[in-house]
C-alpha cells in the first residue's frame, strides 16, 4: 500500500505555526522523519486563511521549495484552491507528484484538469461534485464517472487517477462504513487500472478510542481494494497495520516486507 | 568462476530468491540472477553438480536452517528458500539421472491416516529434495495398509511420518507395528514429527527417531 504522509497540514497547529513564521527547521524535520518512517509521498498543505491569495501563494511556494530541497520523496500537493495549486506547481521540479485534490465539480475539473495532463501528475479524484459528499454508493460512483470521463478526454490514464471513496463519520450514521467500502469495491470494478485512495481519521469522529476505529476500517478497506492511504507515518502502530494488511490481502510476497520490517523492529501491536 | 557461481547460488538460497525477479530477505542481491538462471549458467559452464548441490544449495539450507533455529528467519522465508532449492532440484534431476549420480537414499513420506495437515509434511519434503534424497510423498490421510504396501514394493530406506493432532499420532505406532507383522521394520527407518509427539513418544512406539523440525530430520539422516 502506498503510503502519503499527512503531517505537514495547517490544519495541525504547530504546523500552521511553523508556515507564518516561515520555521523552516521544524517543517524539514517533520518531512524527513515521514520519510524515514517509510512514506512514499509528502503531502504538503498551507492551508487556507490567508489575508489575500499573494499570501497564501507566497505560502505554499515556500514550503513546496523548502520541502523539495530537503527530501527525495515526491510531494502530494494538496490544497483547496486551484490557485494556490497552481502556483505551488510552478515551485515544484518533480517528475513524480500527486495533486490533491479534484472533485466532480465542473470549476474545480476545469482548473485541475489541464494542469494534471500537463505535468502527467498523479490527482486524487475526491468522489463528490458541488452537493458535498453524498451519502450513497451511486452519487459517489456518478461523480468518480465525470471525473474520469473529463480528465481521459483531457489524455490523462486511469493509472493517473486516486480514486477518495469519501468517508463519513459512523458515530452519525453507522450505513457509511459500509458506503466507502461498497464505493471502493465499485471504483475497482469499475476502473481497474485506478488507484484507491483513503484518508484514515474521518470515519471515528466523535467516538471515543478512535485509532482502533481507525485501523479496523484500514484492515476492511485494504480487503476492499484500497491501494493508498493518507496517514501519520510516525504512528508505527497504524504503519504496522498496513504491512499487515498487504499480506494479509496477498500483496506481499513470501511476507517479505512484514517480515523485514519485523527485523528492523518496526512491527509493533 | 565456478567456485564464485557457487557462493553466488548459495548467497540467493540464503536470499530465497528462486528467480532474478525475487525480493530477498534484504536488497543486496536486488535485481540480480536468482538461484535458477544462476544454475543453468553453472550447467552450461559444466560445474559439477554434485559439487552445486552440496557446495551451493545444501550448504545455503544449511545457514537457513541456522537461521531459523535462532527465530531470525520465519517460516515464509524458509519456505522462498525451500521453493529456490526445490526448482534448483527439478533442473538437475534429468541432469543427475543422465550423470548416473546417486541420490542419498530413497525417502518415504506420510500424514498418517485420519490427519490432513500437510505444511510441516510439505517442508520436510522439499528440504531432504534438496539434500539429495529421492523424495516420495504419498499425501495426507494415508492408511497405513498404503504405507506397508509401499515399503514393501519400492524399498525406501526411510520413511517419514507425520501428526499434527494427538488424537492422530497414536497412528504412527500402528504403522510401526503394521511393518513389523510384515517382516519390513529392519528394512526402514522411522523417523516421526509433528507438533503432538516428542522424543519420549517416539521411544514408546519404537520409532527410530524424532525430528523437532524439517533441519532436524536434515541432520537426523546425515547421521546414518
Amino acid at each position: 500500500m502506498l503510503v502519503i504522509g499527512e503531517n505537514i497540514n495547517a490544519s495541525n497547529k504547530s504546523v500552521a505555526e511553523a508556515i507564518t513564521k516561515r520555521d523552516e527547521g521544524f517543517l524539514v524535520n517533520l518531512a524527513k522523519a515521514q520519510t524515514l518512517s517509510g512514506a512514499d509521498f509528502i503531502d504538503v498543505n498551507a492551508g487556507g486563511g490567508y489575508g489575500s491569495l499573494q499570501e497564501a501563494t507566497a505560502a505554499i511556494k515556500w514550503l513546496v521549495g523548502i520541502i523539495q530541497a530537503a527530501v527525495e520523496q515526491p510531494l502530494s500537493i494538496d490544497s483547496d484552491s486551484p490557485e494556490v495549486i497552481e502556483a505551488a506547481l510552478k515551485e515544484y521540479h518533480g517528475e513524480r507528484l500527486i495533486i490533491n485534490s479534484v472533485t466532480a465539480e465542473p470549476a474545480r475539473l476545469e482548473s485541475i484538469g489541464p494542469l494534471v495532463a500537463e505535468r502527467k501528475a498523479w490527482v486524487i479524484a475526491l468522489a463528490m461534485g458541488t452537493d458535498g459528499i453524498p451519502d450513497r454508493v451511486e452519487e459517489r460512483l456518478t461523480a468518480c464517472e465525470r471525473i474520469m470521463s473529463y480528465l481521459t478526454g483531457l489524455g490523462v490514464k486511469a493509472e493517473q487517477v486516486l480514486f477518495d471513496p469519501l468517508v463519513l463519520p459512523i458515530a452519525v450514521d453507522t450505513r457509511q462504513g459500509m458506503v466507502t467500502l461498497k464505493t471502493i469495491e465499485q471504483i475497482k470494478l469499475r476502473y481497474p487500472e485506478a488507484r484507491v485512495v483513503m484518508g484514515l481519521s474521518n470515519i471515528s469522529y466523535g467516538l471515543p478510542k478512535r485509532k482502533l476505529v481507525n485501523r479496523a476500517f484500514l484492515l476492511m478497506a485494504a480487503y476492499a481494494g484500497l491501494d493508498a492511504v493518507i496517514v501519520d507515518p510516525l504512528d508505527n502502530k497504524a504503519m504496522s497495520l498496513i504491512k499487515v494488511a498487504d499480506m494479509l490481502v496477498g500483496k506481499d510476497s513470501s511476507c517479505r516486507t512484514y517480515l523485514r520490517a519485523h527485523r528492523k523492529g518496526n512491527i509493533v501491536d | 568462476m565456478s567456485k564464485d557461481i557457487i557462493a553466488t547460488i548459495k548467497e540467493n538460497v540464503i536470499q530465497g530468491r528462486k528467480t532474478q525477479g525475487d525480493v530477498g530477505i534484504d536488497d543486496s542481491l536486488a535485481g540480480t540472477p536468482g538461484v535458477v538462471e544462476l544454475l543453468q549458467q553453472a550447467l552450461k559452464s559444466n560445474v559439477s553438480p554434485q559439487v552445486i548441490i552440496s557446495e551451493g544449495l545444501t550448504a545455503g539450507m544449511q545457514v537457513v536452517g541456522e537461521k531459523f533455529s535462532t527465530k531470525e528467519y520465519f517460516i515464509p522465508d524458509m519456505l522462498a528458500s525451500a521453493e529456490a532449492v526445490g526448482a534448483a532440484m527439478d533442473i538437475m534431476k534429468p541432469v543427475l539421472e543422465s550423470a548416473n549420480v546417486e541420490t542419498k537414499g530413497k525417502f518415504a513420506i506420510a500424514t498418517v491416516k485420519g490427519d490432513i495437515h500437510d505444511i510441516g509434511k510439505n517442508i520436510v519434503a522439499i528440504l531432504l529434495k534438496g539434500a539429495g534424497y529421492e523424495v516420495h510423498d504419498l499425501g495426507i490421510d494415508v492408511p497405513t495398509e498404503k504405507v506397508v504396501e509401499f515399503v514393501k514394493e519400492e524399498k525406501p530406506g526411510y520413511l517419514g511420518l507425520s501428526a499434527l493432532l494427538t488424537t492422530t499420532m497414536t497412528e504412527m505406532g500402528v504403522v510401526i507395528k503394521a511393518l513389523e507383522e510384515n517382516k519390513l521394520r529392519s528394512s526402514v527407518k522411522v523417523l516421526i514429527g509433528g507438533a503432538a509427539v516428542s522424543e519420549e513418544f517416539a521411544q514408546e512406539i519404537g520409532a527410530d527417531a524424532y525430528c523437532v523440525n524439517a533441519f532436524d530430520a536434515v541432520k537426523v539422516l546425515e547421521g546414518y
